[in-house]
């Protein structure tokens, strides 16, 4: 699988920035690209100094090691009254086509891997024939340059726009004769919100053209650019796709809506990239651990405590879960993987009294991974887990109380228990984010155990968890 | 400062304890696995005791920014007791993990036979296991056992800078220093060696294969006698590369040989083995670093 893809972030998702703030900031935070939206504070492509601006952005980006791909999507730079116009649609489309140009010169000084443009929103009044012929001749005369300076076009279907989905652009490009400079920039996001194709299916279809993707997430029929996790994008497939294409280009977030909190909105964006590429990703030492204890049970015992010298400890999730707690650490994940192999492959009872071994032998990060993996046991497995999980709950150790109260808790533990795991999380300081099904467990007898805890904790002149107040407001 | 006391028992230790610790500049330590001043009685409690040093102890220490590690052994003094020989069967569960920096602590209390059986036996665990060894020497007729304890370390094999022969002072390190293995100093308020002799003793030795501990644990000790000896150093005259060198570079190089230290993502620790060979943390999770 290509590991050839890098993550970017689109600079218009910085608009409140300094352009090189933005640029530090993103590469502060693992990104490896950017996607530069030109405008009229961001090396704007009109200033008389834009070619010399050009050059010593290069240099900053070659310092943080950042590629870059140019956006031409800005909404004021050409007109200052009318968003996005003039496009090459309009009767009058040269400032358009200079603004193409110009982005062109400036991608080529920066070394950028391409232009994106899209087609603009058709006129109501312009006949379909007559706007496809406009899109024709504008691409025309912006490849000839591009042909000048050796930079590829990548042209992007945009929902609402003329040129809406990859059927046409793929259309577009056949009609001029598929010149090798004209690539497609797709934005997984409009995959889902406009395309009746799979997301996996677009990437498959753009294959070989593809010289810049933009990420976020989207519902379908809805045009909003989404933080990830809040749509229906599947990044993970996204991501496999992109793999098995071979793609080895930027791949840059897209919300051009956060720029408010764009620093964390960056960070959180990152820590989704990350999960989602270790779905598709799997580290090579643990592959190769998974067959081993494929075909041998007991490979487990020596495997199962280097899990987190191979492939690692942090959290997934480090910005929002920074101790690890609620998504748990990138060796928890790949010990529940391995656990996982081995419920699919073994003797369920084999597997209950390896897990127990396991558990009694392992360290604290051992038996946070049996913990996480018990969600893997099949429901006829309840017996198995529930007195590793009653031990885990004696414990005052925050990541293992927490690690416990997983999905298999959530399924086997019995009710009285459950509540007291809870209330030890509020207790501990454990997020109630960590407890799997707290809605769905949650009954009146644990709000009385929080009320008086709570009245406790008020008593005594200290403060009531804000995640203990939560659980009592849900209660009215 | 950055401070690694490599034996220090933090079992016995309070909390206030690792608050003071951190703010003289603790950031990592080693707790070797040793008697407890009540004699064991079964298998069963070493193996809790182990579970604790692997589990709530590292926690604990976690809540204050301390990384722990432990090393794990049957103790000389308790390898004399039939009932806790048997711990020898199960150490390597323990030996597998991630923390255990070194079989110990090892090495002979009264120099018995069984301390003799128990003492070599785990050397071979040591060698079988690639992790070094850390050998505690006598309180009685010292020198005597620190010359053994040698003779034991140069025919097990394991090579002497894989080992670490603690608690010298001034009649038992010159045997150490020629041997190869690495000298253990625990500085203690009015025993075994203090931070004004400790000194004299870097002036004459220097600072190459030294450790220095506080070695604290349930009897009258100071666990800031690491930082002491920081002080001392520096009102004598050695410069902070080394005072950091003592104090942090030579634990991390001498229990690093396990390949289990845990200071990732601790500043400035630098990358471990396995980022530096190429298998970086970050693989699978941040594709497209080398485009």
């Amino acid at each position: 699988m290509s590991t050839g893809l890098r993550f970017g972030y689109g600079t218009n998702g910085f608009a409140n920035h300094r352009l090189d703030d933005a640029v530090e900031i993103i590469a502060e935070l693992g990104y490896t690209g950017i996607a530069l939206t030109l405008d009229h504070h961001h090396l704007d492509p009109f200033a008389p100094d834009a070619t010399a601006q050009a050059r010593r952005l290069a240099g900053r980006l070659r310092e943080l090691g950042l590629r870059v791909v140019v956006e031409t999507g800005a909404r004021y730079l050409l007109d200052p009254r009318a968003k996005h116009a003039p496009t090459l649609l309009d009767d009058e489309p040269g400032p358009r086509l200079d603004f193409l140009q110009r982005a062109l010169e400036i991608a080529s000084e920066l070394g950028a891997d391409c232009v994106s443009y899209w087609s603009g929103s058709k006129p109501v009044e312009l006949p379909d024939e007559r706007a496809w012929q406009r899109m024709l001749d504008g691409t025309g005369t912006v490849l000839t340059r591009a042909e000048q300076v050796g930079v590829p076009l990548g042209l992007e279907p945009e929902p609402g726009m003329f040129v809406e989905r990859l059927a046409d652009a793929l259309r577009l490009r056949a009609e001029l004769g598929e010149p090798s400079l004209l690539g497609i920039t797709l934005d997984i996001g409009h995959c889902i919100a406009v395309e009746t194709d799979s997301l996996a299916d677009c990437i498959r279809q753009a294959g070989p053209l593809l010289v810049n993707v933009q990420l976020d997430d989207m519902r379908s029929g809805v045009h909003e650019h989404l933080e990830f996790g809040t749509g229906e994008v599947n990044l993970a497939e996204g991501f496999a796709a992109l793999s098995e294409v071979d793609y080895r280009g930027v791949a840059a977030v897209e919300l051009p809506r956060h720029s408010h909190a764009a620093p964390v909105v960056a960070a959180r964006s990152m820590d989704a990239l990350r999960a989602a590429w270790r779905q598709v990703s799997p580290h090579p030492w643990l592959a190769e651990a998974e067959q081993r204890v494929a075909t041998e049970l007991t490979a487990i015992r020596g495997l199962f405590p280097a899990v987190g010298r191979k492939v690692g400890r942090q959290p997934l999730r480090s910005a929002e879960d920074p101790a690890g707690l609620v998504y748990g650490t990138v060796d928890d994940l790949a010990r529940r993987q391995l656990i996982g192999v081995l419920v699919r492959n073994h003797d369920a009872a084999e597997v209950a009294a390896e897990l127990a071994e396991l558990y009694r032998y392992g360290d604290d990060a051992e038996r946070r991974g049996v913990l996480r993996g018990l969600a893997e046991l099949g429901p006829e497995a309840g017996a198995a887990g529930l007195p590793i999980v009653a031990d885990a709950l004696r414990t005052n150790d925050t990541r293992l109380i927490a690690a416990a109260l997983g999905p298999f808790a959530e399924r086997e533990l019995d009710q009285h228990s459950w509540r007291h795991g809870v209330l030890k999380c509020l207790f501990v300081g454990v997020p109630t984010e960590a407890v799997a099904g707290l809605d769905r467990r949650s009954d009146a007898e644990l709000r009385r155990m929080v009320r008086d805890f709570a009245a406790e904790r008020t008593a005594a002149g200290r403060q009531v968890p804000a995640d203990a107040r939560r659980l009592l407001e849900g209660s009215q | 400062m950055r401070i690694f006391d490599p034996h220090i028992h933090m079992t016995s230790r309070t909390t206030a304890d690792y608050e003071a610790m951190y703010a003289a500049g603790v950031r990592a330590l080693t707790e070797p696995a040793f008697w407890l001043g009540q004699p064991r009685t079964s298998v069963g409690s070493f193996t809790d005791y182990f579970d604790g040093l692997l589990g709530w102890e590292r926690f604990r220490a976690a809540q204050f920014g301390i990384r722990h590690h432990c090393t794990i052994a049957l103790n000389p003094k308790e390898a004399n007791d039939p009932r806790c020989t048997p711990v020898l069967d199960v150490l390597p569960h323990y030996l597998a993990k991630d923390g255990v920096v070194a079989v110990g602590e090892v090495g002979y209390d009264s120099m018995t036979a069984e301390e003799d059986a128990a003492f070599a036996r785990q050397l071979e665990l040591a060698v079988e296991h690639e992790l070094p060894a850390l050998v505690h020497t006598p309180h009685r007729d010292k020198l005597t056992g620190t010359r053994r304890s040698l003779d034991v370390v140069a025919e097990s094999g394991l090579p002497p800078d894989r080992v670490v022969i603690d608690h010298l002072n001034e009649p038992t390190v010159g045997m150490v220093a020629e041997s190869g293995c690495w000298m253990g100093f625990s500085i203690y308020p009015d025993t075994k060696m203090d931070e004004h002799r400790m000194v004299q003793l870097l002036r004459e030795y220097g600072t190459d294969r030294v450790l220095v501990n506080s070695a604290a644990d349930w009897g009258r000790s100071d666990p800031l006698k690491t930082h002491a000896v920081a002080t001392t150093m520096r009102a004598a005259g050695f410069t902070d590369t080394e005072i950091g060198k003592v104090l942090w570079d030579n634990p991390v190089e001498f229990y690093g040989q396990s390949g289990r230290l845990l200071l990732d993502g601790l500043a400035g620790s630098g990358p471990d083995a396995e980022t530096f060979a190429g298998n970086s943390v970050l693989r699978g999770g941040r594709p497209g670093g080398d485009g």
